[in-house]
């Protein structure tokens, strides 16, 4: 049987990308792209590209900053880690989505005694 | 600030852009390379493997393109990229662009000129601290019509004592002094002031110091005219400094003014003036604050500085509330020569007017007539540019077709349209402000004083950013303007309609013949306003000035009012040099006067006038001007004697003194009586003049206003009476009637005069034609520059309409092969395209005059002899236009009737 795949949610995938640079350290994109469709089981349809123009995205809000370095396999490769302002951003974040997610299993939860 | 960092992120985009591009190219190469190494290691064949990592990528370029949006700012590369296109498509055609830059330049640069003078003379404020304080204060006689004279010293003083709402006042005279430099000899022109007058102007020296309050005032009995001399002190202009004595070091060193020694205390920053009289050199007015007599000798100028926080309206309210009770306070009648409310029989009442007004005077309207006319002339400019890229537009219509095609969108397609009408526009605009820089050198050197403040004239920050705002606004104008009546949506249909061989949308010729009218009948309007200006110059130089001007030579000498120049002394040397003049071959005939017609400042006085009774009771009627003249005069300038007799040598005899009385004088005081023997007398003379004759009415206060009541005294006479009736002109003008070309006599009169006195300039040598050029100097300048202006303005009309005409009879040319095919006598075409063009000239010569109708009429004011809507110079006008149109349309309806049938039709 196929296994259903979601689109990535507007808005989450930079989330995600944050989350990734602070729990992993500095990481390059490929990285931060199988991090994402692992942790997300594979369940998650991402095109592996639309993470450049989301990192350019964040790095211009000042969230990641980029350092050219070397792969564990000796590849030139662009690194990204997480700015303070960054951190700030994360932890603001991830309260929203705690939150507003929260809301939405309470809304759909079967039991009547919110109804 | 998170927009500010993200905004400098982008434009970094904008300049690193093939070093972000190599970057990206690299990261992403990497990111395959790395999943292709993963997938070779689960054992993936080397193709899936690849084809597998670009599947999870997602489109490579899809990603680049949405990382370069967001990298960079996308309107500005598009703006470049439409910027490096517009640049190519007009260096494809030279000619086109040639022509467009060409008539922007002449349309930009005209106003920038313009603006530069509306600039500086209306718009700029006066170059003192804070000048919207600074208040002109005159009087005002409503019963004579005056509206703006000077004040007499007791009411200055007065005013300074009474007023509460001025900081400070200064009181000020202008005229021209003598001044030796060195071995030199100049005349310059001089302002005569007050310790107050500079505080209130708030000038501050360049070097040394200025005069201080009360520091210039005299003590003693003090007469007009007869006061004791003021401190020999003088400040001199940075002008002057530096072109009379080179900038050296002169603060502390004494000059020699009028014959007298003065000690240079300071001199003034560059630039500082007193009402646009351009002073070149500042000296002390002696006047006596402790005498309040002479009420009636108006001969002060008044500036006065209004207080930190007082308004205009609360200063007027004062000065009308002051004039309610200055007769009570200070113990004199309205008769006496007390200030009262206006309406009061004799009254006069003290005003007050911003600064800036009174230097504008009546010179604005002439100026924004002026920025009307180069208007205009750029409104015709903008429609030959549009018609052009209507024919441009419409030639390309295949390229517009391509683009669309390759899915350009419709406002990408206008966006590219007016990019190429702004560059255009900018660079006419940048060639204009060169050409206005010209322009503005040449005007100031044509007419230096033609306007008020011209040497402030320049090219300021305003001036650039009036320049930039009406070249963008020219250029969206002709860049719009063709699709003024096609909707954004059917932009891309408008541009791409019809074909080379296709038939032109009727909208478009419709466009097209609108803006030939609307060019006509800006023109018809300049040509019938310029017309009206040129007659006006043509009237006034054709006035009768009631004396001979042809090969008369005048000029003006001053001598010291102190030293060795007694009043006979002065008279003395007058009459040597006039004798000396009339010993000189090819002078027939030599005399002086101290007014020279046609333009002279009023300078009459109250007067008794014998068997006279002045309706409202004024025993001190005025009379307009006072001349004195030497011998020979009236037989010099060719001034008819209509009565009596002209003064004689006998008349040098102080015994009886006489005069002579213009005609209006006659006709105002003693109408339907004998003149001669007749009595009358200055206001402030006790012997009586009698009259012994009556002479012609001389234009004296400018060709273009009615004559006034003029009195002559005779100078040789009035040098040996007693003082304080004894006096003789310090300033005199002499005028030789000669037989030669008038300027052959310069060097003679130089060396004549330098001979007799060397320390005397001779000054304002020229021949009478001079002198009445310069008396209608401003009606002159207007005339020439809207004569000008509509001379380009007909010129451009005309290729307008003969490019429209051209580009017509190109587009009929099958249609009209057919026609001579089938066989349509030539002439027939031929009159058709004349008819044609012909019919829209009628039509913009109607709406013109309709115009030109509601629009003269603001003229008026500067007209002289000639109604706005004068109808000899509307038809002038439109026979002009009708034939120049007429000449301009021959030529393409001469080419239509030329048409080969069978090369037309092949052509297809």
């Amino acid at each position: 049987m196929e296994q259903q795949k979601n689109e990535v949610l507007p808005g989450t995938l930079n989330l995600m990308v944050l989350k990734t640079l602070s729990t992993l350290g500095p990481l390059h994109g490929y990285g931060i792209a199988r991090r994402i469709e692992q942790i997300s089981g594979n369940m998650l349809q991402l095109n592996q590209g639309t993470i450049y123009p989301a990192l350019l995205h964040l790095e211009q809000m000042g969230w990641i900053s980029s350092k050219w370095g070397v792969s564990e396999n000796n590849r030139r490769a662009k690194y990204y880690s997480i700015t303070r302002a960054g951190k700030k951003q994360l932890a603001a974040e991830e309260e929203n989505w705690r939150r507003a997610s929260e809301i939405m299993i309470r809304f759909l939860e079967p039991s009547g005694e919110n109804i | 600030m998170t927009w500010l960092r993200v905004f400098i992120y982008r434009l970094r985009g904008l300049f690193l852009k093939q070093r972000l591009e190599q970057e990206l190219d690299e990261e992403i190469r990497a990111h395959l390379e790395m999943q292709i190494e993963d997938h070779l290691r689960q054992g993936m064949s080397p193709e899936a493997a690849r084809y597998e990592a670009l599947r999870k990528f997602g489109g490579v370029e899809q990603v680049k393109e949405s990382y370069r949006d967001r990298r960079s700012l996308a309107i500005v590369d598009s703006t470049l990229q439409d910027l490096r296109y517009a640049l190519r498509s007009l260096r494809r055609s030279p000619v086109f662009t040639a022509v467009a830059l060409l008539t922007l330049a002449l349309g930009i640069g005209a106003n920038t000129a313009i603006f530069s003078v509306v600039n500086g003379v209306i718009l700029r404020p006066l170059g003192y601290p804070k000048p919207e304080q600074l208040m002109y204060l005159s009087t005002r006689f409503s019963g004579f019509g005056i509206m703006r004279h000077p004040v007499s010293p007791p009411e200055y003083f007065e005013f300074r004592e009474f007023n509460r709402s001025f900081a400070d006042v200064g009181a000020y005279l202008t005229g021209e002094v003598n001044l030796t430099a060195g071995d030199r000899a100049l005349r310059v022109r001089s302002a005569t002031v007050d310790g107050h007058l500079l505080s209130a102007l708030a000038i501050q020296p360049e070097q040394g110091r200025l005069f201080a309050g009360g520091e210039t005032y005299v003590s003693g009995p003090w007469f007009p005219g007869h006061a004791p001399p003021p401190p020999a002190i003088v400040i001199l202009s940075h002008e002057l400094w530096q072109t009379a004595f080179g900038g050296q070091p002169i603060v502390g060193k004494a000059v020699e003014v009028d014959g007298r020694r003065c000690e240079v205390v300071g001199i003034m920053p560059p630039g500082a003036d007193i009402m646009d009289n351009r002073a070149e050199i500042w000296l002390p007015l002696g006047l006596n604050p402790a005498n309040r007599q002479f009420r009636g000798y108006h001969v002060l100028n008044l500036v006065g500085r209004l207080k930190d926080g007082v308004t205009m309206q609360a200063a007027q309210t004062e000065l009308n509330a002051l004039v309610e009770t200055w007769g009570e306070r200070v113990g004199v009648t309205v008769m006496d020569g007390a200030f009262a409310p206006l309406g009061q029989p004799f009254a006069h009442n003290l005003q007050m007017e911003p600064m800036q007004d009174v230097i504008l005077g009546g010179a604005g309207r002439s100026i924004w007539v002026l920025q009307a006319a180069v208007g205009f002339v750029l409104l015709i400019a903008c429609a030959n540019l549009a018609n052009l890229l209507l024919a441009r537009a419409e030639t390309r219509h295949r390229e517009f077709a391509v683009r669309a095609a390759l899915g350009a969108s419709r406002g990408r397609l206008l966006i590219h349209l007016l990019t190429e009408a702004l560059l255009l526009s900018i660079a006419g605009g940048s060639l204009g402000l060169f050409l206005a820089k010209v322009g503005v050198q040449t005007l100031i050197r044509a007419y230096p004083t033609s306007l008020p403040r011209m040497s402030e004239v320049t090219a300021d920050l305003s001036v650039l950013l009036f320049t930039l705002g009406v070249s963008t606004g020219t250029g969206l104008l002709f860049g719009l303007a063709p699709f003024a009546r096609t909707r954004l949506k059917d932009l891309a249909t408008a541009l791409t309609e019809g074909g080379t061989r296709g038939i032109i949308g009727p909208a478009r010729h419709s466009i097209r013949r609108g803006l030939v009218i609307a060019e006509v009948a800006l023109a018809v309007i300049l040509v019938i306003g310029a017309g009206l200006l040129v007659r006006t110059v043509y009237n006034l130089t054709n006035v009768e000035a009631g004396f001979d001007r042809s090969r008369l030579v005048t000029f003006s000498i001053t001598t010291p009012s102190m030293g060795s120049y007694t009043k006979s002394a002065r008279a003395q040397m007058y009459q040597r040099l006039l004798d000396a003049f009339r010993a000189v071959p090819g002078v027939q005939s030599a005399s002086a006067a101290s007014g020279l017609p046609p333009a002279r400042p009023r300078d009459g006085e109250d007067s008794y006038i014998d068997n006279y009774s002045s309706p409202d009771g004024d025993p001190t009627p005025s009379i307009d001007n006072y001349q004195s003249v030497m011998s020979d005069y009236f037989e010099t300038m060719g001034i008819p004697i209509v009565q009596g007799r002209s003064f004689q040598p006998t008349d040098a005899n102080p015994s009886g003194m006489v005069a002579i009385v213009n005609e209006s004088l006659v006709n105002k005081f003693w109408r339907g009586q004998n003149p001669i023997g007749q009595r009358l007398r200055p206001g402030w003379a006790k012997p009586w003049f009698t009259i012994i004759g009556v002479a012609r009415d001389v234009k004296q206060a400018g060709l273009d206003q009615k004559t006034g009541t003029e009195l002559y005294f005779f100078v040789d006479q009035m040098s040996n009476a007693p003082s304080p009736l004894g006096r003789a002109p310090g300033t005199i003008n002499m005028v030789l009637r000669t037989t030669l070309p008038p300027l052959a006599l310069s060097q003679t009169i130089k060396s004549m005069v330098h001979k007799m006195d060397p320390s005397i300039p001779v000054a304002q040598l020229r021949d009478m034609d001079a002198a009445f050029a310069e008396s209608i100097r401003r009606p002159r300048l207007l005339a020439e520059l809207v004569g000008v202006f509509a001379g380009l303005a007909l010129l451009l009309a005309v290729i307008g309409a003969y490019g429209v005409l051209s580009y017509m009879v190109v587009q009929r040319r099958r249609e009209i092969g057919i026609r001579l095919a089938l066989g349509a006598p030539r002439s027939s075409v031929l009159f058709g395209v004349m008819k044609q063009g012909l019919l829209l000239t009628t039509c913009g010569i109607f709406i013109g005059l309709v115009g030109a109708l509601a629009l003269n009429r603001l003229m008026a004011s500067l007209l002289f002899g000639v109604q706005p809507s004068d109808i000899p110079t509307m038809a002038m006008a439109i026979a002009t236009i009708t034939l120049v149109a007429a000449i301009a349309c021959l030529l393409p309806a001469w080419r239509a009737s030329r048409v080969d049938p069978l090369a037309a039709l092949k052509y297809e």
